[in-house]
Order: structure tokens, then C-alpha cells, then sequence
């Protein structure tokens, strides 16, 4: 099959979710069909401001088409708009301009979708909320296969979407609770349908603590891996475990933080705040670490969570997010935690009981082997795109 | 092995501990009863889960949503004709909202804070009706109620 793939960001160094699981599958897909990506030339999703030259490249088996960003995002304009929108009740055409300002502003990458979008047997989109996917879709919607990454967040709650998520030939999730939001918001039922998730090859070895030793990592530790934000649940992450260590913990466990800090970190004798680290350190961390913490309120897919059962490690989520909370029960990996009292009792019961921890994170290294190697996913992926091209056809 | 069984198990310890606390600051008396309190507390939780805004009855009764709804954004307004106006939300918008954007987004999280507490209310208020309704039908299915 001829497949366009459109991407706000695309790269090797693009850190972020949904632009490492495309890139990933344009490569492995790219073996048997032929694949073009369709992206901005932008690699910061802040400003959108452009940094790769336009025009064709390669990426292995990859063509790469990128486009100039008309104009970087207006930072103040976005936060009023954003306000406006997310308050209630904005008329259709605001909620739209919303959109266009969220970015990245390709109106080249549209033009050619307009112009050749019928070539390619099936266009796939990646993330709803910026402005490729969401003018892009209603453009080859006969042939569109969105790829929402949506989360429980304010923006999957604006009027327009309803129609705009009627418009795909075909939907691939990331995870049940997913598909479930995105159905709760479309004005008519989904059509062809699959839950994909994301692959992960199986763990490198790693040769004892001699990197974690040289970081100064104490022996026992909880692992935090990703953006250190408030917006990921960290403020209440670092609350929550300054209540363990103050009145609850009989053992000395640490908390390690292994991502860019975008808020301040308080100093503590037992919390470490790493920064970025390296694939090396963080393998490491992986293979040592006791449970893995996943605070966050939003996910669409938590790939830290897996990232840990790929290492045999158990974790403790926030409940609040119907995501994590659905892949802990699915995998029967880890504890879910409401509260600041669930959280200590979760720790301290990982704690206590180290061969249920150890059970724990294998039922979660099992649920990783079953269900997210990339052949499985890839199956999954080329299964939905043959239902919709013979539909089609 | 479920976690299923052990997340119950650990929510069962912190309701127990919280039961205590609650009692010991002089809570209902109907809290001495644990069962009791084990329905209170999977009442209230439901409710906090499935309080999605959108399936929600009482904001639906409530009338115009200007009327009550917490509004949260920044609307810039000037009384003046237009070409005054213009210069007026021009200084609004480009130099005094930058420069107290820090303020505006406090007093707004907080509206946010409150606008999750309403509709958590709203939830609770929703599960009571309902239970309460359903309640009343089996009694009036029973003939022991004569009620409205």
C-alpha cells in the first residue's frame, strides 16, 4: 500500500510520545509498504519554529516530506484564546481558531493533501490537537485513519470535536479507555477500530549497579521517569512521598527522578532529582528499581509504565487516570493509589512483601510480552489498514 | 496473582484508619457502624469517578448557564468609542495582562479547584437521587410506602 503518515514533529532526536510511535511504525512498516511522512519542519513543540530545511529527505526506507511553519506559535495569543475556549460555550469558529493556533501552521503540508491526498491508499494522522491532523483530516477523510492520543484534558471536552471525530474511515488507539473518550465525544459511532498501543523491544541486559553507583543511586529506590512537571503529577508525587518518609516508611527507600525538572524540586536527604539521563542510566535505573511511580492525572498510554514491566518491575499509579488505572487491572502489574494514605499503604506493601513484588512485576512483564512486542503490534496495525483499504476498494 | 484482591485489601486499612480519624473529630454516629461507612465511602467515591460534567442532570435544571456557570476566562470590555476602545484593550490585553498573567492564573486554578468541587457536589447530589429513587420505587412496589 501507498501511506502517508502526518506528524506534527519527526526525527530521531524528537522526544515525545506520539512522534516516537510514528516514527517507529513508518520504520517497521516501511519494509513491506510504501510510507511518506508528511511533518512540519519545526523540532520544538513550543514555538513551532522552524529548524529543518523543507523539502524531501530520506529516513531509511522513509521518504520525508516536510514543510516551512508559516508562522511560530504566539505564545500570549494561544494562552487568551486557550482561556476563552476552555471556559465554555465558544462558538464553533473559536474553537477552531484554537486549533489553527495550537500549530504547527503547515499550510503547504494541507495544500498537499489536497492536491495529492488521493495518491495514497490510506493517510494516517497522529494527535487530534494540532492543526495538521485537525484541518487535515476533513480534507482525505475517505481515506484518514486518526491515531488521537487523547487524553481526559480540557481540550477533548470543545463542541467541534463531536463531528470531527465522525469523520476517520478508521481509528488505532492506544488503549481501551481511549477509544472509549474519543467514542464518548463522537457524534456517531466509530468505524473500523483497533487498539495497538505501542511496541517495545524485550529489555537489554545490564550489568550490575556500577552506573548507578557512580550517579550516587542508593540501593533501594521508587523510579519517577519523564518530564518532572506539575502537569505530569509530580507536586502531588513529591507530597505524597514526603508523607511516606515523614510518618509512614520503616525502610530508607528513596525517590529517584529521572527527567528534566520543569518545577522545583524540593531538597530532601531522600529525593534525587537526576535531570535528563542517559538510554544507558536509564536502563540501569529500570533494572534496579523497586516499584515504578506513575502520578500522572492524563495519559493516553503511559510507555514509563511498560518501560517498566519490560524490566520486571512493579508499579504504583494514580488511580484518578482511567488509563493507568486500566493498565495496571488489565496486567495485573501494579497498585493504584487515590490518595495520599492508598500511596503509602501501596509503597509500604511492596516494601513488606518482596516476593508479591516480584510476582507483581513479572504478571506486568508477561502482560508487556503478550501484548506489546512490536510484531503483535504491527499485526494489529497492518490488519486494520487491509479492513479499511478493502473496504475502500 | 490479582492485585485486585491486595488494592482492596490496602483501601480497606486506609478507610478503617480514616473511620478513626473521623470519629475521633466528632463525626456522625452512624460512623460507628463500619459497614455503614464502607457504603458511604463507595457512594462518594462513585460519585467522584463518574462525575463527568456531560451526564450530569443538574446542571440541565439550573437554567442559563450565564446564570451560575463559574466563568473563568478574561473577557476585555471598554465602555468607550471605538477608537479609544481600541487603545484601551490594546493596554489591557498586551501590557497589563502579561504583567499580572502570575495573578490571573492563581485566582483561575482556584475557580478551577472550585468548578471540580461543584461538580463532584453535583455528582454526590445525582447518586443520592437516584438511590433515593430507587428506594422509593421498591417501597411503593412492596405497598410500604404511601408516600409521594
Amino acid at each position: 500500500m501507498k501511506l502517508a503518515f502526518v506528524v506534527q514533529r519527526y526525527g530521531p532526536d524528537i522526544a515525545g510520545g506520539s512522534e516516537i510511535h510514528c516514527r517507529e511504525i513508518a520504520r517497521r512498516l516501511s519494509t513491506r509498504h510504501a510510507i511518506t511522512v508528511l511533518t512540519s519542519c519545526a523540532s520544538d513543540y513550543v514555538s513551532w519554529r522552524n529548524t529543518f530545511p523543507p523539502g524531501e529527505t530520506r529516513d531509511g526506507d522513509v521518504r520525508l516530506l516536510r514543510f516551512a511553519v508559516r508562522q511560530p506559535r504566539n505564545l500570549h495569543a494561544f494562552a487568551d484564546l486557550s482561556d476563552e475556549v476552555f471556559d465554555g460555550g465558544a462558538p464553533r469558529d473559536r474553537q477552531e481558531a484554537w486549533f489553527a493556533a495550537n500549530g504547527p501552521d503547515v499550510p503547504d503540508l494541507l495544500d498537499h493533501l489536497q492536491q495529492h491526498g488521493r495518491t495514497y491508499d490510506l493517510v494516517l494522522f497522529w494527535t487530534y490537537r494540532y492543526s495538521p491532523s485537525f484541518f487535515g483530516v476533513p480534507i482525505v477523510k475517505d481515506r484518514a485513519v486518526l491515531l488521537p492520543t487523547a487524553e481526559e484534558d480540557r481540550a477533548i471536552d470543545l463542541d467541534v470535536l463531536s463531528e470531527f471525530f465522525s469523520l476517520p474511515a478508521g481509528y488505532l488507539f492506544l488503549t481501551p479507555e481511549e477509544q472509549a473518550l474519543v467514542s464518548s465525544r463522537a457524534a456517531r459511532a466509530l468505524p473500523h477500530c483497533s487498539i495497538i498501543g505501542m511496541g517495545l523491544d524485550p529489555a537489554s541486559p545490564v550489568n550490575g549497579r556500577s552506573l548507578l553507583d557512580a550517579n550516587g543511586i542508593p540501593s533501594e529506590y521508587v523510579l519517577y521517569m519523564g518530564r518532572v512537571d506539575r502537569n505530569k503529577g509530580c507536586h502531588t508525587l513529591l507530597e505524597h512521598f514526603h508523607h511516606y518518609s515523614w510518618k509512614f516508611s520503616t525502610d530508607d527507600v528513596a525517590l529517584v527522578l529521572a527527567g528534566p525538572a520543569k518545577m522545583r524540586v524540593p531538597t530532601h536527604t531522600r529525593i534525587k532529582a537526576l535531570g535528563y539521563v542517559s538510554d544507558e542510566l536509564r536502563r540501569a535505573l529500570l533494572a534496579h528499581a523497586r516499584v515504578l511511580v506513575v502520578p500522572s492525572p492524563y495519559e493516553s498510554l503511559s510507555i514509563a509504565l511498560l518501560e517498566g514491566w519490560n524490566y520486571g518491575v512493579p508499579a504504583v499509579v494514580n488511580a484518578r487516570c482511567a488509563v493507568l488505572e486500566g493498565q495496571v487491572r488489565r496486567a495485573n502489574g501494579g497498585l493504584p493509589y487515590r490518595s495520599a494514605q492508598e500511596f503509602c499503604e501501596a509503597l509500604a506493601y511492596l516494601h513488606e512483601h518482596p516476593t508479591e513484588r516480584k510476582s507483581i512485576g513479572q504478571q506486568g512483564l508477561a502482560y508487556v510480552d503478550r501484548e506489546y512486542r512490536w510484531p503483535v503490534v504491527i499485526e494489529r496495525i497492518e490488519r486494520l489498514l487491509t479492513q479499511i483499504a478493502e473496504r475502500r476498494a | 496473582m490479582p492485585v485486585d484482591v491486595v488494592t482492596a485489601e490496602l483501601r480497606e486499612r486506609v478507610r478503617a484508619r480514616l473511620r478513626e480519624r473521623l470519629k475521633l473529630h466528632g463525626a456522625s454516629h452512624a460512623f460507628e457502624d463500619p459497614a455503614l461507612f464502607a457504603d458511604v465511602d463507595r457512594l462518594l467515591q462513585s460519585s467522584i469517578a463518574e462525575g463527568d460534567a456531560g451526564a450530569l442532570l443538574l446542571p440541565e435544571l439550573l437554567g442559563d448557564p450565564d446564570t451560575w456557570r463559574l466563568q473563568t476566562a478574561m473577557h476585555y470590555q471598554s465602555h468607550r468609542g471605538t477608537g479609544a476602545a481600541v487603545v484601551v484593550l490594546f493596554f489591557k490585553r498586551r501590557v497589563l495582562m502579561p504583567m499580572f498573567r502570575w495573578l490571573f492564573e492563581y485566582s483561575r486554578d482556584n475557580f478551577e479547584r472550585q468548578r471540580r468541587v461543584n461538580q463532584v457536589l453535583f455528582a454526590c447530589i445525582q447518586e443520592l437521587a437516584i438511590e433515593n429513587a430507587a428506594l422509593r420505587k421498591q417501597l411503593r412496589a412492596s405497598g410500604a410506602f404511601e408516600g409521594r
